[in-house]
Parts: C-alpha cells; sequence; structure tokens
C-alpha cells in the first residue's frame, strides 16, 4: 500500500543519521534529496547531465567522481551563485535558490547530498549542559547516550596540533585560560575541538610515503581543505572529514534498505484526516530540479530534515496547520569573526615556525569554550574566504569610518578597503582568525517565512529574519574582547574585528522547536506521523556550541521514537 | 568537454562580455579599483603587490554573479533577473546624490562622469557613497526596483558588493582567463592564481607534514571512550 515505511525530506546533517539509523531497525527508507550526489556511479556529470534518477547501492559510490567534483579550488566550491557548495540545483548553468534576507548577511547552507557538511568543518562538540537543563524539555543525560553513539559512528576526536593551533594554545594560556580535557562543557577553558574528522594518516610524517600516495590512503593529512571539498581518503566511505556523504550516507547505503532521489524537491506534505478527525502525514509531493515533473510517494511515517529554512517553508507551503510557532525563534550564534596579523621574527620566537600556516590542518582546530556567553575558535580559511570574512563582511561599515575605541583590544572594527587591504593581505600566511559563537537569545520575532508574492519553481520562497536581543549583543562583544585579548598575548601586531553581520547564517537552529513545533519524540504536535530531525528542533541555540551533532544525536533518538512508536 | 563544446563556450562568454555597457562596466571597474586597487605608486605595495582587481577583470566577475544570482517565477515560467544594471544604476544615482548635496571632497572626474557619476569620482567619495547607501541616507525614491524603498535589501547588497570583488580577487576566480565567465563547469585554470601569489597561498595541496602531536585524544573500546 505505501511505497516505504519512512520517507525523509532532505539528507544533510540530520536526515541521513535518521535515514541510517531507520534502515538499520530493518526499515524500507526513501530519501528525498533537492540537490546533486557527488561521487556517485549514477551521476558521473552530477551538474551537467541528469544522470539517474536512484541509488541504493553502497557500490554505486565512487571516489573517482567524488576528487574530480570536489577539486578543492576555493571560488569553484564555494561560490555562493554558482559553486559546487551552494543552495540551488545541481544544474550549475542555473540560478540559485533565492532567500530573502533584508539586512546585511549571508546564509551558508548547501542542497545536495550530505547537505550543508559538505562544507561544514566538522566541529561536534556536545551542547553547553547549562543551555539544556531546566531550559529543554528534555535533559541533557537524556542526549548523552546519543552523543556516544554518533561520536563512535562518525567518529569524532580531538584535532591534532599543527602551527596554527600551537599559536592559539600559546596566546590562550598566556591570557589566563585552561585546559578543559572533556566532552560535558560545565567549565571555562580552552581544548583541541572535537572534530568529525579521521586521525592524522600514521605514515604523514613518513617521507617514504609521497603526498600524493597519503592522498589516497586513510587519514587526515592536514591538507586544510574542510570548507573547499576534502579528498584525503581511498574511498567515499573513508574520506577523512566526515561530512554525512561520506559517513552517514554510505553506512545507510550498506544496508540495502535505503534508496536515495537527489535531484528532487519536496514541494508539499501529503496529509489524511484519521477517523478522530487529527491530521497526519501519509506522503510527499517532490518536483525533478532537471524536468520538472512532479512525483508523489507515500510511506507510513515522514522524516522532515530539510534544514532550519526549509523546514518551516516546506510546512507552510504545504497548508499545514500553523500554531503560531512555525519558523518562530530562530537562533544563530550571531558571529563574529576577529583576526591578528603576526610578525614573522614574534612567531619564530614563540612557536618556532616562521608564518601561522593558516591553509594547514583542520580549517578550525582549537577553541576556548564559556558557557553562558559562547565559544571562540581559531578558524583559517584559503585567501578568498579569509579576505572577504576578515575584511569585507561587516555591520559596522568601513573601519576608516568607524569611531576610535582606545579601551578596545582591537585595532580596526568594520570592513577594511584599498591600499591597507592590500597590505593585510600581503601578511596572509602570518594571519592567524577566529570565528566567534555567542550564545543567542532565542526570540519570537527572529523568523523564517514565506513571501507573499514571490515564488520560484519549487513554490512561494522564505524570508529570513533575525535581529539579536541586546543579551546577545553584550555576549558577543564579550566574547570578542576575550578573543582579542588573545591574539594580543599570542603577539598579533595588527588586530581586526570584523564586526561581522548578525545575519550572516552558518548555525541556524530552532524554527520548529521541541516543546512548541514539535513534541519530546519531534514528532509534530498538529501532524502525526510527521517526525522533523534537523537544527529546527532545537529549543535555543544549545549555548553556542556547533549544532550538528547535536542534531545528528536527536536524529538518532528520533529513529528510536519513530521505531517505538510505528514499528514496534 | 571536447574543442568543439569549448570553442562555443568561449564564444559565448566573451559575446557576454561584449554586452556589458560602458556604464555598467565603469560603474563595477570603479567599485573593484575602490576595494582592491593597483598600487604601483606605492613603493610598500609594488612589483606584483600593484596589480589590483580591474586588472584583474574583478568588475566582470561582480557584473556575472549579479546577473545569475536571483531567479524567480514570473508569469508562467522560471524567469532570471540580471540584477548588475539596477545595481549600477543604484551605485550612480547614489553619485549623483552625493554631489548635488555637496558632500563630495574632490570635484568628480569630467570625463567619467556622463558614463558612470559613481566611478567619476575619487576613491574615498565612492566609500562615503557606499558608506551612506548602506547607512540609508540617500532618497530611496530615486534607486531603481528591486533597491527603491527597500532599505534592507539596499544593506545586503552593499555589503555583498564589498566582499564579493574580495572574493574574486583573492581567489583562483581571475586565473579562468577567457573561461571565466562561463558557465563553471566549463571553466578552466590558466596558470596560478595572481591573487593567491599576493596573499602567499601555496595553492591547493594534498596534504602537508605539520603534526605536530595531540593536546587531547579520545580512546574508544567496546562502547566506552576514555580521554587521555
Amino acid at each position: 500500500m505505501y511505497d516505504a515505511d519512512v520517507i525523509v525530506i532532505g539528507s544533510g546533517g540530520g536526515g541521513a543519521v535518521a535515514a541510517k539509523e531507520l534502515a538499520e531497525k530493518g526499515l524500507k527508507v526513501l530519501v528525498l534529496e533537492a540537490g546533486p550526489f557527488y561521487g556517485n556511479k549514477k551521476w558521473p556529470q552530477p551538474n551537467s547531465e541528469r544522470g539517474g534518477e536512484w541509488s541504493s547501492s553502497y557500490h554505486d559510490l565512487d571516489v573517482n567522481i567524488y576528487k574530480r567534483i570536489y577539486n578543492r579550488y576555493e571560488n569553484n566550491m564555494n561560490d555562493v551563485v554558482s559553486g559546487v557548495f551552494r543552495f540551488g540545483p545541481a544544474d550549475r548553468r542555473r540560478s540559485p535558490w533565492h532567500r530573502i534576507q533584508r539586512q546585511r548577511g549571508e546564509i551558508w547552507q548547501l542542497s545536495g547530498v550530505g547537505g550543508t557538511t559538505q562544507h561544514y568543518w566538522s566541529q561536534s562538540p556536545r551542547a553547553f549542559p547549562s543551555a539544556i537543563d531546566g531550559v529543554w524539555p528534555i535533559s541533557y543525560a537524556e542526549l548523552v547516550p546519543y552523543y556516544e553513539k554518533v561520536e563512535a559512528t562518525l567518529p569524532v576526536n580531538f584535532s591534532p596540533t599543527t602551527p596554527k593551533e600551537e599559536l592559539f594554545y600559546y596566546g590562550v594560556k598566556k591570557a589566563g585560560w585552561k585546559l578543559n580535557p572533556t566532552l560535558d562543557v560545565v567549565t571555562p577553558g580552552y581544548r583541541p575541538n572535537p572534530n568529525a574528522i579521521l586521525p592524522p594518516n600514521e605514515n604523514l610524517m613518513n617521507p617514504g610515503y609521497s603526498m600524493e600516495q597519503l592522498n589516497e590512503m586513510e587519514g587526515c593529512n592536514l591538507q586544510g581543505h574542510c570548507m573547499n571539498g576534502c579528498t584525503a581518503g581511498p574511498s567515499v566511505d573513508r574520506i577523512a572529514k566526515r561530512g554525512t556523504l561520506v559517513s552517514y550516507v554510505p553506512l545507510a547505503l550498506k544496508t540495502g534498505n535505503v534508496s536515495i532521489r537527489p535531484n528532487s524537491f519536496t514541494i508539499k506534505i501529503l496529509t489524511e484526516r484519521g477517523p478522530a478527525g487529527a491530521l497526519h502525514a501519509v506522503g510527499v509531493r517532490f518536483r525533478d530540479t532537471w524536468t520538472g515533473e512532479i512525483g508523489e510517494l507515500t510511506a507510513q511515517t515522514i522524516v522532515m530534515a530539510a534544514g532550519c529554512v526549509e523546514s518551516p517553508r516546506l510546512w507552510i507551503n504545504s497548508g499545514l496547520p500553523d500554531n503560531g510557532w512555525v519558523g518562530r525563534g530562530l537562533t544563530n550564534h550571531c558571529f563574529d569573526w576577529v583576526g591578528g596579523v603576526f610578525d614573522e621574527r614574534d612567531l619564530l620566537n614563540t612557536i618556532g615556525f616562521p608564518a601561522v600556516y593558516p591553509y594547514i590542518g583542520h580549517t578550525s582546530g582549537a577553541r576556548v569554550d564559556i558557557p553562558g556567553t559562547g565559544i571562540f575558535q581559531v578558524s583559517c580559511l584559503s585567501p578568498g574566504l579569509m579576505s572577504y570574512l576578515t575584511y569585507g563582511f561587516s555591520e559596522a561599515g568601513y573601519a576608516a569610518f568607524s569611531h576610535p575605541e582606545p579601551d578596545a583590544p582591537w585595532d580596526l572594527r568594520g570592513r577594511v578597503i584599498g591600499p591597507q587591504l592590500k597590505a593585510l593581505m600581503e601578511n596572509y600566511s602570518r594571519t592567524m582568525t577566529y570565528l566567534l559563537l555567542t550564545d543567542d537569545e532565542t526570540r519570537y520575532i527572529n523568523r523564517v517565512e514565506v513571501d507573499p508574492l514571490l515564488k520560484d519553481e519549487n513554490g512561494p520562497i522564505p524570508v529570513v529574519h533575525y535581529t539579536p536581543s541586546a543579551k546577545t549583543l553584550q555576549r558577543r562583544d564579550r566574547l570578542a574582547r576575550y578573543a582579542c585579548e588573545s591574539l594580543q598575548a599570542a603577539g598579533a601586531r595588527t588586530i581586526i574585528r570584523s564586526d561581522t553581520p548578525f545575519a550572516f547564517q552558518l548555525h541556524l537552529e530552532s524554527t520548529m522547536r521541541m516543546g512548541y513545533v514539535v513534541d519530546t519524540n519531534c514528532e509534530a504536535y498538529d501532524v502525526k506521523r510527521l517526525f522533523i530531525a534537523d537544527n529546527s528542533v532545537h529549543f535555543n541555540g544549545i549555548g553556542g556550541p556547533n549544532p550538528t551533532l547535536t542534531t545528528q544525536a536527536l536524529a538518532t533518538r528520533t529513529a528510536d521514537k519513530i521505531a517505538e512508536i510505528y514499528f514496534s | 568537454m571536447n574543442g568543439y563544446e569549448e570553442g562555443i563556450a568561449l564564444q559565448a562568454a566573451s559575446i557576454y562580455a561584449a554586452q556589458m555597457n560602458p556604464c555598467i562596466r565603469e560603474t563595477f571597474c570603479g567599485l573593484a579599483a575602490l576595494i582592491v586597487p593597483n598600487t604601483a605608486a606605492l613603493p610598500q605595495l609594488g612589483g606584483e603587490q600593484a596589480i589590483g582587481a580591474v586588472e584583474l577583470h574583478v568588475q566582470q566577475y561582480i557584473i556575472w554573479e549579479l546577473d545569475h544570482s536571483l531567479a524567480l517565477m514570473s508569469g508562467l515560467s522560471l524567469t532570471v533577473f540580471p540584477l548588475a544594471a539596477p545595481t549600477a544604476q543604484m551605485l550612480n544615482s547614489a553619485a549623483m546624490q552625493l554631489v548635488a548635496r555637496g558632500w563630495e571632497t574632490c570635484p568628480p572626474n569630467p570625463a567619467l562622469w556622463a558614463i558612470s557619476p559613481f566611478a567619476a569620482l575619487v576613491p574615498c567619495d565612492r566609500m562615503r557613497v557606499l558608506a551612506l547607501l548602506e547607512q540609508l541616507q540617500f532618497d530611496l525614491e530615486l534607486l531603481p526596483p528591486p533597491y527603491q524603498h527597500d532599505g534592507g535589501y539596499v544593506k545586503f547588497v552593499v555589503d555583498y558588493l564589498n566582499r564579493a570583488v574580495m572574493f574574486g580577487n583573492y581567489s583562483e576566480w581571475p586565473a579562468y582567463g577567457p573561461t571565466r565567465l562561463d558557465t563553471p563547469v566549463c571553466r578552466r585554470l590558466y596558470g596560478f592564481p595572481i591573487g593567491w601569489r599576493q596573499a602567499g597561498y601555496p595553492g591547493i595541496a594534498d596534504g602537508y607534514r605539520a603534526f605536530l602531536g595531540f593536546v587531547l585524544y579520545i580512546e574508544r573500546d567496546q562502547g566506552g571512550y576514555q580521554i587521555v
């Protein structure tokens, strides 16, 4: 009667986990993904030819196709309009799918199998317990076994040290932060990042192996392309950086119970009313992004994992009941970004290297956690991305026009352009940059809605509004001070605070919140048999830590709940 | 892509470049030169460092990006709305408003004024135009759609213009040479990107022998773990 036991909408950080966990319980799962499937024999030219329809076999995965597409060139990979990584259709001749932002900012979300984990930096910290206990409708202890399962599956381990982490540790220790050797952070301190990246290849330092050989072997080779497309590994499922395309998706396919259909944008949740009048989900309607053909599929249970923008959009465009909280309560860690420029001689004295080498190692390898405030983490990118995040992207306008701040631990605040930009960029290899993640207060006014007039081929398009609270901004200022003081302690000669636009959206969370739109099992209150397994079910911004691991832990738990409630 | 297809692609790219009208081209040259100028006149930024965004054709990158970023349903079909022309018009309207109010610090270049008022301004006045635009200090009625009366969108795009020039300049995009305006899957690299050389980035690499050890490590066995 049904096409499957479960349909999962979206194959990113959450959807791929739900699919694998459900399939391992013996359930038949169909996954619909709006974007392309990279590294699969069914789609040898995924950005220019339609290719196949479904992939159901682990043996479809092809590392040569994967490495051809993931070519690591930053503009080719990460251009938001036309890159391999963008939120848009597989066909790169076409424009991306538009989201309306009427403020400074950008939304870094990707379509495609693996979703945004294709370019995430693999940071996999747990939530701060203080942001969960007594706040969420479930406890931190309830999450711990699921955290452990995901950490072991990805797997997660602490980042290795390279010169930039060495410099980070030197600065934060001098600034007074203490080592925090834990996964459960209850006190402030520094630690290497718990990252979903395989440990370094054990032969990395052995000159008997060439880099080309090492790149075909298992283990991280510190190539520095976490964001531009990691290629270290002998097969798709052994690539070092563990986005779900290379971790949970191969495991899901290995069960033999999962079929994935990329290039399929879900445009409607289909529902029926039961005898008692309650609404329940029975299927989905989707649009083939190459042919425009509309298909429908049915299942006993639907899991929506389209992300924090598309899940509420899909809900609204499906005409499902709105209890006032659909799309509401968006949090985003209200980022900031700071950088320190160092002198070669100082670096030789402190860490024994003449440069920071921002292009070597994990993109982000170490952090200071401050529960109640947020996190700052060393995060270094290739020059195109680094230049714009550090000098070109600001809520504060131009540094040249900003008011002097004599007591601030930064020299420049805001955009830097002209000859001064060029002089700073000449020092790219001696510049260490940090991403700051704020414990973001949840506000009802921050939201995803759909435009009343504008549509794309998939229906009315999303509008994303985000304005931080005064408390969030105080925390962000505090973080910027801590971060810049540690750069001063490390010996930076020039310190830049970009004052990143508030709506630079990387860690969107909590637009379909647990306790408001979904219950503690992540099943929608108003539509039975409809579950959500992405960042949108978070009750809040989990205190500031990167959200993916928590989404993956919850998706694992949700799979258990689905099996228990509907398939036991 | 075979040689024949590559030929078609190159032709399409050169037609696209030829269609850029002088006003749009000069306006975005003015933007690119403001953000990443040629610095041959500055001894500390001479040699290879002197090359600026205009020599790297970054103005074409901005035009291409703006013209390919927005597709919406219009009537029965999905329609691409090119944004380079209205965005250039917005910058020029703002430049004219700056001058009409007497807020410029130097007289604009008369030779360029008729083509692009924005490009005719000296760099610090161009920066002033962008700053005042994002502060919504100009009459938004005088801006073209989609920016007219949409201050939020003006803020978004002015911020975007700054970072897009930097990303164009300091990424590998200029090295796509004659294929740079082509559809992305047809672009080919011609040499090492100059922006990467200016930054001292060695380019993409398979790996680095830079492992300095672990501060912490997770050891797992039979379902448990230990931090060492």
